[in-house]
């Protein structure tokens, strides 16, 4: 297979629009700009891209629904990367900025907006800089601006830097954000494809996802398709991070057994340790165990195996790992992140972190288990958005896989701890004032 | 926007048929079919749902996850469960989450037996709680203002308070902070959450977070009841429940009225009941003895005051806005038809003709309040519906909010409505009806004379050309509202005439959801009118024997001699701040002075002949009438105090004493039966037609009495606008918080106002003040020394002093040219 998104990444200066175009960047706009609208959005539907966000929405389906009416339109993308374990979109961003900006200039001449929005994960300052200067050549190359390429299309190219907040990489939450407000999740619908931004029909996509789009166009959407397998066309950025010799991006192609990924790619654990369990999709995927390295990694097989692909970043934990640590740790994340809008999530994730907290201590007992495991059912399919599930879907697989492993745990915390069977002893929590 | 049109349709909900409107939100369509859904954050009149509280959850068929039925519109045939194990699971299990940081104080929460989190705890939880941790704390409870405390532990983040100052207050002054479980209701820089609606939130909260400052800890729902009446403090007329435990009204609440308040009460409305029980307050006849006046029985008093039986021809009254309809017939009755007088005015301004009266209320130019909310446009002549009935300010807000209404202003000073504006005219204060000559000039296309009274009202041309061109371009239904001051003054009846004019030239008499709209400055200004509290007009708007004098006229006759016997039936003429000077000569000159009052200002204090006390809000009977024609009911919800007597009994037995006659019924139906017989257009009402919700006359058959208007009598042109001169143009304003009441009642304290000017700032540097000096407005012996505050869309040239103060000094009127100088 050869590259496409990670094609010759490395070369020094790619992120300068000389060496992009040299390259043969920008070719793409070219032969978008000279074809019927109509006829890009069938390309894009004939690729089989589905969103490399976390989703996996078909691309062109999603553009598809974007209305015609003469009314302000706009595209928006998504690079708020931040499911723990994804690391990719900082790669392109950061190495390739003009393959992101040429995705997003065709998507937006496909759907007819004129503004358009980078949200770019605050942490991300390099990757702000290098995209911000990379704008600025594409609008003195005439890529950007009025009237692109002689085409009477235009389209303006903003980049917004993020405030550091999990919750704004979920789509309405951002275009709040965006929008200048608290950066909370919206009732769906309306789809951001009908009322998005500013109340305007809103594409939105990830950085991934916007970034292939040049090479649908350069290749053709069929033969684009005819990478991958059915139902998970295409190459895919996989984020390989955890217990592993070699940690990194690797541009794979779907359908690709993820044993080898893991450890052909990536190397495996270390010398004499066992893989116990990974995130398949970034620290929201129920966890896969040992027993399920040989499954295919791809949309389907990932839901089959009772997972998801996700943002396809693979976390890998190997046998010196305590269990209940990874639970709290993870749990501690997204209690901190949750953005108290909804009720399940909000109190299920300050409870389940509460509970843990006591299983780690070993001040819990085995009946702490069953409501763990209960309190994530009772959020899972819940709440507003998916940030709630995205903590009850790995923590409940984790009690519901590893449950010797947390009872033994507790018992080992009490006895390290010198503790009897008391009652947790009155928090320490401080008390909030204004 | 026009009122949307319904489709009917039929869901099954729990296996039953419901009836419901296409689109119409699943859990208003369950509850008429009688199957509640339970909710936290739903509360339509706040905006759109937003899906919080995840209480709603409900089963669609053909949707594998479970949907807020707060979110979701019904369509004909969807199939919904609300009774499965998988939907109570779900309200079990948001239940559980949130008593999760709930502190279950029920026992000394404010809200206990009456708290929908209780009672939602009760009906959909699972009856015991497994969390074990600790909760969350909070320093508690903490004001949030002078009026509200917050309990934020208590709190279950619904954003009811936050929506509500976000989007229907525009306030914007509540904001969440934090996030996650640590999110808590605050103001975003700490400062207290004052703003004239903020009560509000207090009935919006479903737990015992936001509670009133005045009613914490005074009782429990099962030591109180609930009264229906109607809140007299302004022309709004919000319909209201008081709370009441021992004869004590403790709290006011809304009693949601769609066609009146739409759920909203003002600060005003909810705390200024504290006034009822002020120690401060008039609670025995009192009779002058020298210099003084002392307590008196009420032989005496009546004795007294019943000399008025001598001053056949003589006498005059002054009636207040709060009377009610029979108050006002009857003191009419007595003046006219025994004692021989035509000098009874209700309004401030000077006369309108009883002509041009019935023409203004003709019912086909009578806007509703609902109109505001779907009208095209909404057009401010010369009022600040925040200050003037301010529950108005908020459907106004609505209307151009959700339906995307127009709003134009033209108006003296600036209006909290003006940033919602798409334009915004100024006029020199006082002279708005040279405005409305104009706007009615230049739509009808005359731009010769609409460039010359455009002139006079100190304003430009080509304003004036914008909001004519706005008003056209907007759509059909145009609502105007104006402000009583409108026709104030000499040109006031040419005023009128434009407006019938300006009717006629946009077409409001032919559409249904367009008209009229006047803001009195009396709360029950529209009803003394229509019973004949005025000069010009007799009970029904009829033509009367012989025209009175006016309030401007009857304090100079007084002044001069030709009165000698004044009658304030809830009115203090010194403290509106117009010939306060003329009205204390007049006061000092009358050989009897009758009034009902409350408290007593310095004036009345020192020339009042005999003060009965009046009755409180919460302690009448009677009927009032809102602007828009709707006819209400107020309620006695308490007994008054043992000395305090219902005014129309006072004036019924004053005639028995005085001149041997007898009035007829006083109070109760046969009161207001004498009110229907007496106002031809009321014919035949009654209090149970009226009910707890009032009706509108216009919609009534008898409206078709009502007498055909007269606009063809010849009448004055305005005054021209001084024009500045180094001097400035004086206005005065009323705030909303102006009011005997504010000042009586504790927790209002704090926003009674004191003297204030408002000017521009360009004004402000030349006469070298800053924001918050002091300024003496006026020379000599009349100076009034006030607060400046500065305004930048004051324009130039004008300034704004506040009037209904308990001192209000001695200004001259309106529009006139006065020195300010810095104190």
């Amino acid at each position: 297979m050869s590259a496409i998104l990670f094609d010759r990444i490395d070369e020094p200066g790619l992120n300068d629009i000389d060496t992009y175009e040299r390259r043969g960047g920008y070719e793409a706009l070219r032969k978008a700009l000279a074809q019927p609208r109509e006829g890009l959005l069938e390309e894009l539907k004939a690729s089989g891209l589905r969103g490399r966000g976390g989703a996996g929405f078909p691309l062109g389906m999603k553009a598809s629904f974007i209305p015609g009416a003469d009314i302000d339109k706009y595209l928006v993308c998504n690079a708020d990367e931040s499911e723990p374990g994804t690391f990719k979109d900082r790669e392109l961003m950061q190495k390739n900025p003009h393959m992101l900006i040429e995705g997003m200039i065709i998507a937006a001449f496909t759907v007819d907006a004129n503004r358009s929005f980078i949200y770019i994960r605050g942490e991300y300052v390099l990757q702000a800089e290098v995209l911000e200067q990379a704008i600025a050549q594409a609008k003195a190359a005439g890529f950007l601006g009025d009237n692109i390429l002689g085409s009477g299309f235009s389209l303006d190219l903003v980049l917004h830097r993020g405030a550091g907040a999990y919750i704004c990489g979920e789509e309405t939450g951002l275009l709040d954000s965006l929008e200048g407000k608290r950066g909370n999740p919206r009732l769906k619908p309306p789809f951001p494809a009908n009322q998005g931004l500013f109340q305007g029909p809103t594409l939105i996509n990830n950085v991934e996802t916007l970034a292939t789009i040049p090479a649908i166009i350069r290749m053709g959407g069929s033969e684009y398709a005819k990478l991958g397998i059915e139902n998970s066309a295409g190459t895919k950025l996989v984020s390989v991070s955890g217990n592993v010799q070699r940690p990194g991006n690797y541009e794979i192609e779907l359908g690709m057994s993820s044993r080898d990924i893991i450890f052909d790619l990536a190397g495996g654990p270390d010398e004499g340790r066992e893989v116990k369990f990974w995130f398949p999709g970034g620290s929201s995927s129920s966890v896969l165990t040992a027993a399920d390295l040989d499954t295919t990694y791809d949309f389907d097989a990932m839901e089959k195996a009772g997972s998801m692909l996700g943002s396809g970043a693979i976390i890998v934990v190997d046998d010196s790992n305590s269990v209940v640590d990874v639970a709290l740790t993870l749990a501690s994340f997204y209690k901190h992140e949750s953005c108290g809008k909804c009720t399940p999530c909000r109190e299920g994730t300050t409870w389940t972190v509460k509970m843990l907290q006591r299983v780690q201590s070993g001040e819990a007992t085995p009946m702490d288990l069953d409501i763990i495991a209960s309190v994530q059912e009772q959020i899972i399919g819940n709440c507003l958005c998916v940030l709630g599930d995205a903590m009850a879907i790995p923590v409940g697989s984790l009690v519901a896989k590893f449950r010797p492993e947390f009872e033994a745990h507790i018992e080992s915390a009490r006895e390290r701890n010198g503790l009897g069977i008391t009652p947790p002893a009155a928090s320490e929590e401080p008390v909030l004032s204004l | 926007m026009p009122r949307p049109e319904h489709k009917e349709i039929t869901l099954t909900i729990d296996g039953r048929d419901v009836p419901a409107i296409d689109g119409q939100i699943l859990v208003d369509a369950a509850r008429g079919g009688d199957i509640e859904i339970p909710v936290f954050c739903y509360e339509p009149k706040i905006g759109g749902p937003v899906g919080a509280c995840r209480m709603c959850l409900v089963e669609i068929e053909g949707i594998s996850k479970l949907q807020t039925a707060c979110s979701t519109p019904v369509k004909d045939g969807m199939v919904v469960h609300t009774q499965t194990d998988r939907v109570k699971g779900a309200q079990q299990s948001v239940v559980e989450f949130l008593l999760v940081n709930h502190p279950l104080d029920c026992p000394v929460c404010d809200k206990g037996g009456e708290c929908p989190l209780q009672d939602i705890s009760y009906g959909y939880g699972g009856g015991k709680s497994r969390f074990i941790e600790p909760k969350r704390h909070f320093v508690k409870p903490l004001g949030l203002s002078p009026l509200i405390a917050i309990d934020r532990e208590r709190c279950i983040l619904c954003y009811r308070c936050v929506r509500f100052s976000q989007e229907v207050s525009e306030d914007h002054q509540l904001v969440l902070l934090e996030r996650g479980a640590s999110t808590f209701v605050a103001t975003f820089d700490g400062h207290p959450y004052v703003a004239p609606f903020s009560g509000n939130i207090i009935e919006l909260c479903p737990v015992g977070a936001l509670t009133s400052r005045a009613y914490r800890f005074r009782a429990r729902p099962w030591d109180i009841e609930g009264s229906g009446s109607v809140c007299n403090l302004c022309p709004a007329q919000c319909n209201v429940t008081f709370t009441v435990r021992d004869d004590r009204v403790l709290r006011v609440l809304s009693r949601d009225h769609d066609g009146v308040d739409d759920g909203w009460l003002c600060d005003k409305g909810r705390f200024a009941y504290q006034a009822t029980h002020s120690d401060e307050r008039i609670t025995a006849p009192l009779v002058r003895d020298g210099d003084q006046l002392r307590p008196a029985t009420w032989e005496r008093a009546i004795q007294v005051a019943s000399g008025i039986a001598r001053h056949s021809g003589a006498a005059a009254a002054i009636v207040g806005g709060e009377t009610t309809n029979e108050e006002g017939l009857l003191l009419g009755r007595y003046l006219r038809d025994t004692l021989a007088s035509h000098d009874i005015d209700s309004r401030q301004g000077g006369a309108l003709s009883a002509g041009v009266l019935r023409e203004l209320a003709r019912t086909d130019l009578q806007a509703t309040v609902p109109d505001l909310e779907f009208a095209h446009t909404v057009l401010l002549l010369d009022a600040d519906p925040v200050d003037d009935a301010p529950i108005l300010d908020l459907r106004i807000r609505k209307g151009a909010r959700r339906n995307g209404a127009q709003v134009l202003v033209a108006s003296g000073r600036p209006t909290a409505l003006d940033a919602r504006a798409a334009v915004a005219v100024r006029h020199a204060p006082g002279s708005a009806a040279s405005l409305v000559l104009a706007l009615d000039a230049a739509l009808s296309g005359d731009q010769g004379s609409a460039s010359s009274h455009a002139t006079d009202a100190g304003s430009d041309l080509e304003a004036i050309n914008a909001l004519a061109e706005a008003l056209k371009a907007g759509g059909e239904d145009v609502v105007i509202v104006w402000g009583e001051r409108v026709t104030d003054g000499a040109g006031g009846e040419a005023a009128a005439k434009a407006l019938v004019n300006i009717s006629a030239t946009l077409g409001l008499g032919t559409r249904e959801g367009s008209g009229l709209l006047e803001l009195p400055r009396g709360t029950n200004g529209r009803g003394l009118r229509e019973v004949g509290a005025i000069p010009t007009a007799g009970p029904g708007l009829s033509n009367p024997v012989a025209v009175g004098r006016s309030t401007d006229e009857i304090a100079a006759a007084a002044a001069a001699g030709d009165v000698t016997a004044l009658w304030f039936l809830h009115a203090d003429p010194t403290r509106d701040g117009r010939n306060t000077e003329t009205w204390t000569r007049a006061m000092a000159s009358a050989g009897l002075v009758i009034a009902h009052a409350s408290t007593l200002s310095p004036e009345l204090a020192a020339h009042a002949t005999v003060v009965f006390p009046a009755e409180a809000g919460a302690e009448r009977d009677g009927t009032i009438t809102h602007p828009d024609g709707r006819i209400q009911r107020l309620r006695k919800a308490i007994g008054s105090p043992v000395d305090v007597r219902p005014a129309a009994a006072i004036i019924a037995r004053i005639a028995e004493v005085g001149s041997g006659v007898d009035l007829g019924p006083t109070a109760g139906p046969a009161g207001t039966a004498a009110v229907s017989a007496a106002v031809s257009f009321y014919a035949g009402l009654n209090v149970d037609e009226i009910g707890g919700r009032g009706l509108r006359w216009q919609d009534r058959d008898a409206a078709t009495n009502l007498p055909a208007g007269d606009v063809n009598g010849e009448s004055a042109a305005p005054v021209p606008a001084a024009s500045p001169n180094g001097a400035l143009r004086l206005g005065t304003y009323r705030s909303i918080w102006a009011s005997p009441e504010v000042e009586l009642s504790p927790a209002l304290k704090f926003l009674s106002r004191r003297p204030t000017v408002e000017l521009s700032p360009i004004d402000a540097e030349r006469i070298g003040v800053t924001q918050g000096q002091n300024v003496d407005v006026g020379t000599g012996a009349d100076v009034l020394r006030a607060t400046a505050h500065l305004r930048s869309d004051v324009p130039a040239g004008s300034i704004f002093v506040e009037s209904g103060l308990a001192a209000p000094g001695n200004l001259p009127s309106e529009g006139q040219l006065i020195e300010v100088n810095k104190a």
